[in-house]
C-alpha cells in the first residue's frame, strides 16, 4: 500500500511482530492522530517527496518511524533550528517541525520565536498536552494550575508560575501568517484540527509563510484516566486556559523564493575581491638598510586615530611589493590604558615572530603611546610623533633618529582631521625610505578604489608627510 | 483494496486488524450509528482487548477511521470486507518499508579557478574565502569577538552568490541549524569563539552522533568565564577530548598562518564529508585578527549531494537523520562503527609541519601563534649554534604522534609552548601514552595564560637555560 505511511515500520523495534504496523504511542494518546491528520494533508497536497520530518524529543521523538518522508530526528528544544536548516538547504523543501509543549514552550522557546519571528515558510505543529509524557510525567510549561504531576506533586502553584499560551505568543509576532488553536477530543474538533493542519502546510507549499498550530492533545496515561475521560478533561479543564479557534490569518502573496546558489569561478573571484591582473606588482629591494631580514614597525595611538588602517597600508605595500608581511592589532596587557596600537613585520621569506616588541619604526599619535614604546625601539631606529599634541617629548636613546611632526596640524589645515594617519604615513616613508613613494601610493590608491572622492585629499596629505619629513632633513 | 486515507465519495466501510486496536474508544465516541462496542476478547497477539465493529447500520461516513490514532487501526477499506479477513497482512502492507527509490549521491565538481593575483587578508577573512571556495554557501553564527569579522564577511559575500548567511538566536540555535543543513547533506559552517563554542557542544555531539558534516571555526579567546578577547590556546581540552556528551571525537585543524586559514578551512570540508563529521578549526584570537599573504587555490568545489543526506527530494526520501538508537545493541553497534571511523582518522588525518627537526636536540612543540614565534625563536637559537627545532602540530586531534616518534631518539628535551595552562603538553603526553613510548625526553614549558602569548624571548630563554643546565 502507497501511502504517507511506511508500508512496514521498520525503525520501530526492527518492525518485529506487531511493531511493523503499530505506533509506540500509548492508547488514547493523540500523538497517533496528529501524525494521519499529517501524513493526510501530506498526500493530498503531493508534496510527499519534498516533505522533511523533523522528529523532536518527546514522546514524538519516533515520528520518523512511521511517517515516510525525509526525516531528521532533532535535539531536544532544537526542531525549529534544524528546520530552518534544512529550509534553507534546500528551500524546495517541505519542512515539517513537530514538538511537544515541553520541547516547544520550554527548552526550546529561544528557537521556535526566533524561528516563527523570522516567517521562513515552514509548518509547526505543537501538540500540548499539559505534561511531560516521555520522562514520565512532570510538569510541562503548560501544565495547569492546580494539576498534579511528579514535580509538582501537591498541584501547580503560584511558585511554578502560569500555563504558557503559545498559540497566543507565536500569534502575536509579526512572522507567521497563520496560527490556529485546535483539539482532538470529539468529531467537530478532530475536523478542525485536521484542516488546520493542512492548512499550515498549505501555507508553506505555496510559499506564503509559516504556518504554526497548536493541538491539545490527550495523555490519557500521565493523567491517569482513561482515554474517554481524558477526552473530557481537555474539553473541560484545558480549552478555558487554551482557547480554540484561529488566532493569526493573514493573506498573503507568495514571496519566498532563494535562487540556487552560484558556483561561477569568474563571479567568485569578483565577489572575494581577488584579481587575476597583477595590479603594478613586481619585486623592489628588501629595505634592508633598516634590517636584512624581518623589518617590525609600530602604530600606536587611540582608537580612531587611524594606526590601524596606515599598518594595513603598510602590509598591503610589502606584499606588493613581494615579501611577506603580518598586521596585528592592539592585543594582550601593553594595550591598556586607552592605546590602540598596531604591529607590522615585513620579512624577506617568511615573518616569525608578528609581534613587535622591539620595532624599528615606531608611529606615534600621542604622548602616552610615545612614552610608553619609544623606550622599546631598537638602536639606529626611528620614531615619528604627532608634535601637535606632544609637546615635550620625553629624552630619545642618542642612536634613534626622532621626528616631530603635527600630523594633526597639517591635517587640520588641508581641512580634514582624521587623515593625519596619512600624513603619518607619508612622514613614515620619507623617514624610513621602506619603499618607493610610487608603492604607497599604488596601494592607497587601490585601497579606495570604492572611495574615490577621498583619494585627491589623501594623496595631499601623504605629500605633505613626506615634504615635512624632508624640510626637517634640510635642518639637520 | 485498502487506502490510508478517507475517500469520502465512495464512502468506504471501516476495516480493523484487532492485533493493531490498542482499545482506546475513542471510535466508539465518534460513531453516530453505535457500531463500534468495547470488546470483550483479549486478542492473543496484543494481549489488548480490541473494539468489536459491527458494520450493520454503517453508513461510510469514516468518522471512526479520522477518530483511530494508529496508521493502521481502523482502515477505510470498499468491497468484500471478509475477503480482507482473511488475507495475511505481511501481503497486504507490502514487501519493503518504503517506495522510495534507493538514494543515490549527486558528485560534486573541482572547477578550475583562473591564477589569482594573492590575497591580504586577516585570519577570519582567510577561512571565510577558503569556505567559499570549498563549496560552502550557509554559514549560521552568532557574534562573539573575536571571530564575528568571517561571520560578517560571510553575511555581505554570501547572498552576492545565492548563498545564505543567518544570524542565529544563540550558538546552541546555530550548531542546530548546522545539524539542519549539514543534514541536509550541504557543506556549512560556523564562526564562534570558546564561550560560544562551549555552547555548542551539546549540538556537536548530536552531530557526530548522527553522522553530519560541519566546519566549526574557534577561534580561541582568554577563559574561563567571559575571560577577555585576547588570544589564548585553552580550548585544547575542548576540542580534542570533550566534545560534548558521549563518545565523541572530531580532527582537530590548527592553522598558524592567514594562508593556513584559507588552506586548513578547505581541507576540512573535505574531511568532514569524507567521514561524516564535524571538523573543529582551532585558531587563536590573534591569528583571526593577524593579517598576512594568502595564496589562492587553483580549483573551487561545486558540491553534490551525498547519498546518506535528507534534502527534501525523492532520490533521498528514505534517509533518516538520528542519533538515537533505542535498543542497546543498536547503539552499540553505531559506537562501534564511530570508533572505526576514529580509528580510520587516527590512521589517515594525522598532519605536522617540521622546522629545522632533523638534527635537533631541543623539540620545541608549538602550535597556531605560538608556533611563530617559536619558530622565530628556533632560528635564533640556530644562529648562537644551538640545536633547535620545532615541531608544530597541524592536527591537535588525531595528534600527529607518527611525525613526532622519529624526532625522539635525537631530542635531549621537549618544551611545549603554549598561550594556556599545558593542555597542549597534556595531548602531547597522552600521545605518547599511547604509542607506549616510554623513555621520551623530558618535558618543560613557556606558557602563558589569559590572553597573553609567549613571546620569542621566553622561548629562547627557557632553551638557553636547559642547554646550559
Amino acid at each position: 500500500m502507497d501511502g504517507v505511511f511506511y508500508n512496514r515500520f521498520e525503525r520501530h523495534a526492527h518492525g518485529e511482530g506487531l511493531k511493523g504496523q503499530s505506533t509506540h504511542y500509548c492508547a488514547g494518546c493523540g500523538h497517533g492522530l496528529v501524525h494521519k491528520y499529517l501524513a493526510d494533508a501530506i498526500d493530498e497536497l503531493g508534496v510527499q517527496d519534498r516533505t522533511i520530518a523533523i522528529s523532536p524529543v518527546g514522546c514524538a521523538v519516533f515520528m520518523y518511524y512511521y511517517l515516510d518522508v525525509g526525516n531528521s530526528q532533532a535535539a531536544h528544544g532544537r526542531a525549529p533550528a534544524v528546520a530552518l536548516g534544512h529550509k534553507m538547504a534546500n528551500p524546495e523543501s517541505i519542512v515539517i517541525c513537530y514538538q511537544g509543549d515541553g520541547d516547544l514552550a520550554s527548552i526550546g522557546l529561544a528557537e521556535i520565536i526566533q524561528a516563527t519571528q523570522m516567517g521562513i515558510p515552514m509548518s509547526i505543529i505543537f501538540v500540548n498536552n499539559a505534561i511531560y509524557g516521555m520522562t514520565g510525567g512532570q510538569m510541562a510549561p503548560t501544565t495547569l494550575m492546580e494539576q498534579q504531576t511528579t514535580t509538582t506533586p501537591t498541584g501547580r502553584d503560584r511558585l511554578t508560575g502560569e500555563p504558557m499560551r503559545m498559540a497566543e505568543t507565536i500569534g502575536q509576532l509579526s512572522g507567521p501568517v497563520y496560527v490556529e488553536r485546535v483539539a482532538l477530543y470529539d468529531n467537530k474538533q478532530r475536523v478542525r484540527a485536521q484542516k488546520a493542519i493542512k492548512k499550515a502546510l498549505r501555507v508553506q507549499v505555496e510559499n506564503r509563510g509559516l504556518g504554526f498550530v497548536e493541538v491539545l492533545s490527550e495523555c490519557p496515561t500521565h493523567l491517569h484516566m482513561s482515554p474517554s475521560d481524558a477526552e473530557q478533561w481537555v474539553k473541560q479543564e484545558m480549552v478555558p486556559i487554551f482557547p480554540l479557534g484561529v488566532k493569526k490569518d493573514v493573506d498573503t502573496e507568495p514571496w519566498f523564493n532563494l535562487d540556487e546558489p552560484n558556483f561561477e569561478p569568474d563571479d567568485i573571484v569578483t565577489v572575494i575581491g581577488s584579481s587575476t591582473e597583477s595590479s603594478a606588482k613586481g619585486t623592489e629591494p628588501f629595505p634592508s638598510h633598516i634590517d636584512a631580514e624581518d623589518i617590525s614597525l609600530k602604530f600606536a595611538g587611540a582608537g580612531g586615530d587611524g594606526a590601524q588602517t596606515i599598518a594595513m597600508l603598510t602590509t598591503r605595500t610589502a606584499i606588493n611589493a613581494g615579501y611577506d608581511s603580518t598586521h596585528i592589532p592592539s592585543y594582550g596587557p601593553e594595550s591598556r590604558g586607552g592605546t590602540s596600537y598596531a604591529d607590522v613585520h615585513i620579512a624577506t621569506t617568511e615573518v616569525l615572530s608578528p609581534a613587535s616588541l622591539k620595532p624599528h619604526v615606531l608611529v606615534a599619535f600621542n604622548p602616552q603611546s610615545l612614552e610608553k614604546f619609544g623606550p622599546t625601539v631598537r638602536d639606529g631606529g626611528v620614531v615619528l610623533y604627532d608634535s601637535t599634541v606632544i609637546a615635550e617629548p620625553p629624552q630619545m636613546d642618542p642612536g634613534i633618529k626622532t621626528y616631530g611632526i603635527p600630523f594633526t596640524q597639517i591635517a587640520v589645515d588641508l581641512g580634514k582631521a582624521m587623515v593625519k594617519n596619512t600624513v603619518a604615513l607619508g612622514a613614515t616613508v620619507a623617514a624610513t625610505k621602506i619603499f618607493p613613494v610610487e608603492r604607497f601610493v599604488n596601494t592607497m590608491e587601490d585601497a579606495l578604489k570604492n572611495k574615490c572622492a577621498l583619494l585627491p585629499i589623501n594623496r595631499e596629505a601623504f605629500n605633505r608627510g613626506i615634504e615635512a619629513v624632508e624640510a626637517l632633513d634640510k635642518t639637520r | 483494496m485498502v487506502t490510508t486515507k478517507t475517500d469520502k465519495k465512495a464512502r468506504p466501510k471501516p476495516f480493523l486488524f484487532p492485533q493493531f486496536c490498542k482499545a482506546c474508544g475513542r471510535c466508539i465516541e465518534a460513531c453516530p450509528k453505535d457500531c463500534i462496542h468495547v470488546g470483550t476478547q483479549i486478542d492473543p497477539n496484543s494481549g489488548l482487548t480490541p473494539v468489536v465493529v459491527e458494520l450493520d447500520k454503517c453508513n461510510g461516513c469514516g468518522l471512526c477511521i479520522d477518530a483511530c490514532p494508529e496508521p493502521y487501526g481502523l482502515m477505510p477499506v470498499e468491497g468484500e470486507i471478509e475477503d480482507m479477513s482473511l488475507m495475511d497482512p505481511a501481503q497486504i502492507f507490502g514487501p519493503r518499508q518504503t517506495s522510495a527509490p534507493k538514494p543515490e549521491p549527486i558528485p560534486g565538481t573541482l572547477v578550475p579557478l583562473p591564477d589569482l593575483e594573492p590575497m591580504v587578508l586577516k585570519g577570519t577573512h582567510a577561512a571565510a574565502v577558503g569556505a567559499i571556495l570549498a563549496g560552502c554557501r550557509h554559514v549560521f553564527g552568532y557574534p562573539i569577538t573575536p571571530s564575528t569579522e568571517g561571520a560578517e564577511l560571510m553575511a555581505k559575500l554570501l547572498p552576492q552568490l545565492d548563498g545564505v548567511f543567518v544570524q542565529a538566536v544563540s550558538e546552541v540555535a546555530t550548531v542546530n541549524i548546522m545539524y539542519g543543513c549539514g543534514g541536509a547533506g550541504l557543506r556549512c559552517a560556523t564562526f564562534t569563539s570558546s564561550p560560544g563554542f562551549s555552547l555548542m557542544l551539546e549540538g556537536i555531539s548530536y552531530m557526530i552522533g548522527a553522522e553530519l558534516p560541519g566546519v566549526f571555526f574557534n577561534i580561541m579567546r582568554g577563559g574561563p568565564g567571559l575571560g577577555n578577547i585576547g588570544p589564548e590556546q585553552s580550548d585544547i581540552s575542548l576540542v580534542c577530548r570533550g566534545l560534548g556528551h558521549g563518545n565523541t571525537h572530531a580532527v582537530v585543524l590548527a592553522p598558524s598562518t592567514p594562508q593556513e586559514m584559507l588552506d586548513l578551512t578547505i581541507a576540512a570540508f573535505d574531511i568532514s564529508f569524507e567521514y561524516r563529521n564535524p571538523v573543529v578549526i582551532a585558531a587563536d584570537g590573534y591569528l583571526g585578527q593577524m593579517t598576512g599573504r594568502v595564496e589562492l587555490p587553483k580549483t573551487l568545489t561545486k558540491p553534490g549531494i551525498p547519498q546518506w543526506a535528507v534534502y527534501g527530494d525523492r532520490a533521498h526520501r528514505g534517509n533518516l537523520i538520528t542519533s538515537i538508537y533505542i535498543i542497546e545493541a543498536d547503539l552499540e553497534i553505531h559506537n562501534e562503527k564511530i570508533l572505526a571511523k576514529y580509528d580510520r582518522m587516527i590512521e589517515n588525518e594525522q598532519r605536522a609541519n617540521c622546522f629545522r627537526c632533523d638534527d635537533a636536540e631541543w623539540l620545541v612543540i608549538a602550535c597556531n601563534t605560538p608556533a611563530r614565534m617559536a619558530k622565530g625563536a628556533v632560528q635564533e637559537l640556530r644562529d648562537q649554534g644551538i640545536k633547535a627545532g620545532l615541531f608544530r602540530p597541524i592536527t591537535l586531534w588525531p595528534f600527529p604522534i607518527k611525525q613526532l616518534t622519529p624526532l625522539l631518539d635525537r631530542a635531549r628535551g621537549l618544551i611545549v609552548v603554549e598561550a594556556g595552562p599545558g593542555q597542549l603538553e597534556d595531548e602531547v603526553r597522552l600521545a605518547l601514552s599511547h604509542a607506549d613510548i616510554r623513555n621520551a625526553p623530558p618535558f618543560s614549558h613557556v606558557r602563558r595564560y589569559g590572553g597573553v602569548l609567549p613571546q620569542q624571548q621566553e622561548i629562547v630563554d627557557k632553551v638557553t637555560a636547559l642547554v646550559e643546565a
